[in-house]
């Protein structure tokens, strides 16, 4: 190996940042999942009837269901007694109602983290939900937000204030069975976010959702549902973190998107869970169903994804395009480092005449990592005209790691158009040698090039994202120039 | 049920276990018993397979097709059969899962190369056979490798000898005659070091429903050159499953050409071991019609650095027909400088047909260069409206692109006697043959 295999392998080893633990009191269910607890967890959060009838069905199918096997990942089985499913910050009475009465830890937590929550500061286009471990804390802008007549609120309120919306919607994209972990989802989801935005209107800033796992041994189920009615537009974003701890904490999300006639909904995530020690000691197991239905005819959802974070991350942003001439976009970066795996993609299901689909996958995998790309380009016999366009490509950084791709194309039409490339490749020497020779170090060099690879979906990312993104890349790689 | 089919033909290996080629032999019995144990453990595959997920084979086992006990004494029509037969080749056929001497054309064989039934060869008690049956794809694969190893009657036994090149083809030809009935064959064919040859299978069969399950084991020594040529022309009510599984020792080359034309339901498996510097090129092109049903899957395995591959699969679907392609090239830890290409295309020409296709990448070395490529689609329109504007009309010009499409894998083969009855077959099952052929 050359010197600059060397210092790569130092860009990739830098601290996890988000790593440290907030002390507070808090409201901690016992380990355990069993009827009860899904009761006492619906009496907690004061939820309408339909809910209670809800979560145990969705809990009966779940102790039916086996826990999937077919990812490309490996860990020891979870033992699902072992989890609290709920844990709060303690709080006097009802909650906060502005931002002064939300606990200053909490604040402070969060301020460390580059999110501040005061309304003033800096993030001033982007109204801000804050969830820390089971609830949400703080919402912000939401009155502003009101008079544009979006509904922007933890979903836990949602269910109080809006019930027929919610039951109207809610799982309607991801069915309660539909998988294991969105079994288990809809059975224990404590709280996560609620976006409506009523017809014809495009929300008037960005908007955002913080989790935050804080407490040990605790899982997060966090549930996202975003409806877009007819002709409306609204971009969201996601970003987590959690502590440093030897255990494994598992998170298991379900995000519904709802995209009505003509309307447009982009989703940006920046994931990054912690990813676990050198060693592969800890760090989260990320087990996430996110699926969008482009309902309405000429509507669009456009998934963008950085994962940088989590130990093990299962995901596959899908969109089932539903409307004729709908639009489903994936764009990600998965980045492994260390023993980190990842087994994500997306699932296209062209349902309508002349949907359209773009899948761009970029994978980098360093250290000891495994990363996969796996997608399902799906063409129903109706899906006159359908065009899909895939290009996954994978970067190994050093040779004990490992990059795959499982792409799956199934076309019942024959007007459809259907591509799909994959490359695999390394940091070539003679790039290293170039921008070496005019001057960069080799540290930048990688980060250079790394980040060219990705550069294709940072652009969709919105702007504080993607300078975001951007240093999380050079962070997660550090020390992995190899 | 899977298990049940299972044991519908477990219980009637009995029957048949003491008329198999090799009863004497304690390491072949030690194997079938094996293979017996496999099979009847987990039957034949489900859906619930990955390998297996688009592939349904219920309808072999709705039937119980019976394996023959004894060389087969039916009246062949030998006019139809000379339309398979390659004339500037040397000619080994099995019927009904046996080797035919009466139909074999061995004469004149060089004395240091072997051709001939792998049954004769057991019986004869040949040492030369047990290193290498059973090495190049273990029971534990899938269930019909089990089924196969457990049941075969007879087979091909090829070997070309260090530095020789085979003056002529070897054609090996499959032959069914009976409805019902089941032909388990397992070839060998070894190239030993520096040699040279050109192996080519076909399969035929009467109009009726049968089961031919076929293993053929390759074993492509250093240096050595084999090219493989499989003409799948069974009858289309017909199953069947044919897995080539290769292992190529240091710098040997393996070319395989693949055509699936028949059948009702075919599963083909072909899946090559690649050492240090092996080169690997598969090409196929199956065109499925009726209800057809045309499986194709390949594994690549990159063991060693510097190896190389290439792949390409073409396919034509009409009618309620379905495609399937599943590639995979798995690039071990230790492969470094691998170069892998892997392409496969899909033509839909109905609303009824169906493309599914599966390529993979699995790799572990960070030293390579792969890449993969699938398309489904149609016939490109600037195309079809180029011919039109040249006063071609449009019916027949989509059909001299269709045809283009698929001619481009025929081209690759160079023996004349086979490339004639390769493209006979393909203008046999496009609509309009008539029209194509005025354009050659």
């Amino acid at each position: 190996m050359s010197a600059s295999a060397k210092e790569i392998e130092q860009l990739i080893g830098k601290e996890y940042k988000q790593g440290f633990v907030t002390e507070l009191e808090t409201d901690t269910f016992p380990p355990g999942l069993d009827e009860e607890v899904i009761h006492k967890l619906w009496k907690i959060k004061n939820e309408p009837e339909f809910m209670l009838e809800y979560r145990l069905k969705a809990f009966r199918h779940w102790q039916t269901m086996k826990s999937p096997e077919w990812a490309f990942v490996k860990f020891e089985p979870i033992d699902y007694q072992a989890v609290s499913y709920y844990s709060a910050p303690k709080r006097k009475e009802d909650g906060p109602k502005s931002l002064d009465e939300v606990d200053p830890q909490i604040l402070e937590a969060y301020k460390k983290l580059g999110i501040p929550l005061d309304e003033q500061e800096r993030l001033a286009g982007v109204a801000v939900d804050a969830v820390f471990d089971s609830v949400s804390v703080a919402t912000t802008f939401k009155s502003k937000l009101k008079e544009a007549g979006v509904i922007f609120c933890p979903i836990s309120e949602a269910l109080r204030e809006y019930p027929e919306l919610v039951q109207q919607y809610l799982g309607s994209v991801v069915p309660t069975g539909d998988n294991y972990f969105a079994a288990l989802n809809s059975a224990v989801f404590t709280d996560g976010s609620f976006v409506y935005i009523p017809k014809g209107v495009r929300c008037p800033m960005e908007l955002s959702t913080y989790f935050r796992i804080n407490a040990a041994n605790t899982g997060q189920f966090e549930r996202t549902l975003i409806i877009a009615d007819e002709g409306s537009h609204v971009s969201y974003l996601e970003g987590c973190t959690a502590p440093m701890r030897d255990e494994n904490q598992l998170h298991a999300a379900v995000v519904e998107l709802i995209a009505l006639e003509n309307a447009e909904i982009k989703y940006s995530t920046v994931q990054n869970w912690y990813p676990g020690d050198k060693e592969g000691k800890g760090g989260i197991y990320n087990f996430v169903t996110k699926r969008a239905d482009c309902r309405g005819d000429n509507s669009k959802v456009s998934w963008t994804q950085v994962e940088t974070g989590s130990a093990i991350t299962w995901k596959y942003p899908s969109c089932v395009l539903t409307g004729n001439n709908s639009i489903g976009e994936f764009y990600s970066v998965a980045l492994t480092n260390n023993y980190q795996q990842a087994d994500t993609g997306t699932k296209m299901i062209h349902i309508g005449k002349n949907t359209r689909s773009t899948i761009i996958s970029k994978g980098i995998s360093a250290g000891h990592a495994q990363n996969t790309y796996r997608g399902l380009v799906k063409v129903l016999k109706g899906a006159e005209n359908a065009r899909n366009y895939t290009q996954c490509d994978s970067l190994l950084v050093g040779d004990k790691c490992g990059a795959h791709t499982f792409p799956y194309v199934e076309v019942k039409q024959p007007s459809a158009q259907v591509e799909h490339e994959a490359t695999t490749s390394k940091i070539s020497e003679d790039q290293l040698f170039f921008c070496q020779q005019r001057g960069l170090s080799a540290e930048d060099a990688v980060s250079m090039i790394v980040n060219g690879f990705c550069k294709e979906v940072f652009k969709e990312l919105p702007m504080e994202f993607a300078v975001e993104a951007q240093a999380l890349l050079g962070l997660s790689l550090e020390g992995s120039v190899g | 049920m899977t298990t049940q089919t299972a044991s519908r033909y477990t219980a009637e290996y009995s029957k048949i276990e003491t008329t198999l080629p090799g009863g004497s032999l304690p390491w072949l019995r030690a194997l079938r018993s094996d293979a017996l144990k496999q099979f009847s453990g987990c039957g034949f595959p489900s859906l619930r397979e990955e390998e297996w997920r688009y592939t349904n084979v219920s309808g072999i086992e709705k039937n119980l097709f019976e394996p023959r006990l004894e060389p087969s004494d039916n009246q062949i029509d030998k006019d139809w059969l000379e339309n398979y037969r390659l004339a500037d080749c040397w000619q080994i056929v099995l019927v009904d899962g046996y080797y035919s001497a009466e139909f074999s054309v061995l004469a004149g064989l060089p004395e240091n190369v072997t051709i001939k039934s792998l049954k004769e060869s057991l019986e004869a008690g040949d040492g030369q056979i047990e290193p290498y049956l059973g090495k190049a794809v273990g029971i534990d694969e899938h269930s019909f490798v089990a089924f196969n190893t457990a049941w075969f009657t007879d087979g091909a036994y090829i070997r070309i000898p260090a530095k020789t090149v085979l003056d002529k083809p070897v054609q090996l030809l499959h032959v069914v005659t009976d409805p019902n009935r089941l032909a388990a064959t397992r070839n060998l064919v070894i190239a030993e070091s520096m040699a040279q040859a050109q192996v080519i299978e076909t399969y035929v069969g009467v109009d009726q429903a049968y089961l031919s399950a076929a293993v053929t084991e390759v074993f492509v020594e250093p240096n050595a050159d084999l090219t493989m040529i499989k003409l799948q022309c069974e009858s289309e009510k017909a199953y069947h499953f044919g897995g080539t599984y290769v292992k190529q020792a240091r710098d040997a080359r393996f070319n395989h050409h693949n055509f699936a034309f028949g059948s009702l339901l075919a599963r083909s498996d072909i899946h090559s071991d690649l050492s240090h510097g092996s080169e690997c090129h598969l090409n196929g092109l199956y065109l499925g019609v009726k209800r057809q049903h045309l499986d194709n899957h390949t594994r690549i395995n990159h063991l060693e650095p510097y190896g190389i591959s290439r792949e390409l699969y073409k396919g034509v679907l009409d009618g309620r027909a379905r495609g399937v392609f599943q590639g995979r090239v798995v690039v071990a830890e230790d492969a470094q400088k691998t170069d892998s290409e892997m392409n496969n295309r899909n033509l839909l020409l109905s609303n009824d047909a169906e493309a599914d296709t599966k390529p993979q990448l699995e790799i572990y070395a960070d030293d390579v260069k792969c890449a993969h490529g699938v398309t489904v689609g149609q016939l490109d329109e600037k195309s079809v409206f180029y011919l039109q504007s040249r006063c071609v009309d449009e019916e027949t010009a989509r059909n001299m692109l269709t045809f283009a499409f698929a001619n481009e894998m025929v081209t690759k083969i160079t023996q004349k006697s086979l490339h004639d009855l390769v493209l006979a077959e393909v203008l046999k099952r496009f609509p309009q043959q008539g029209i194509m052929q005025d354009w050659l």
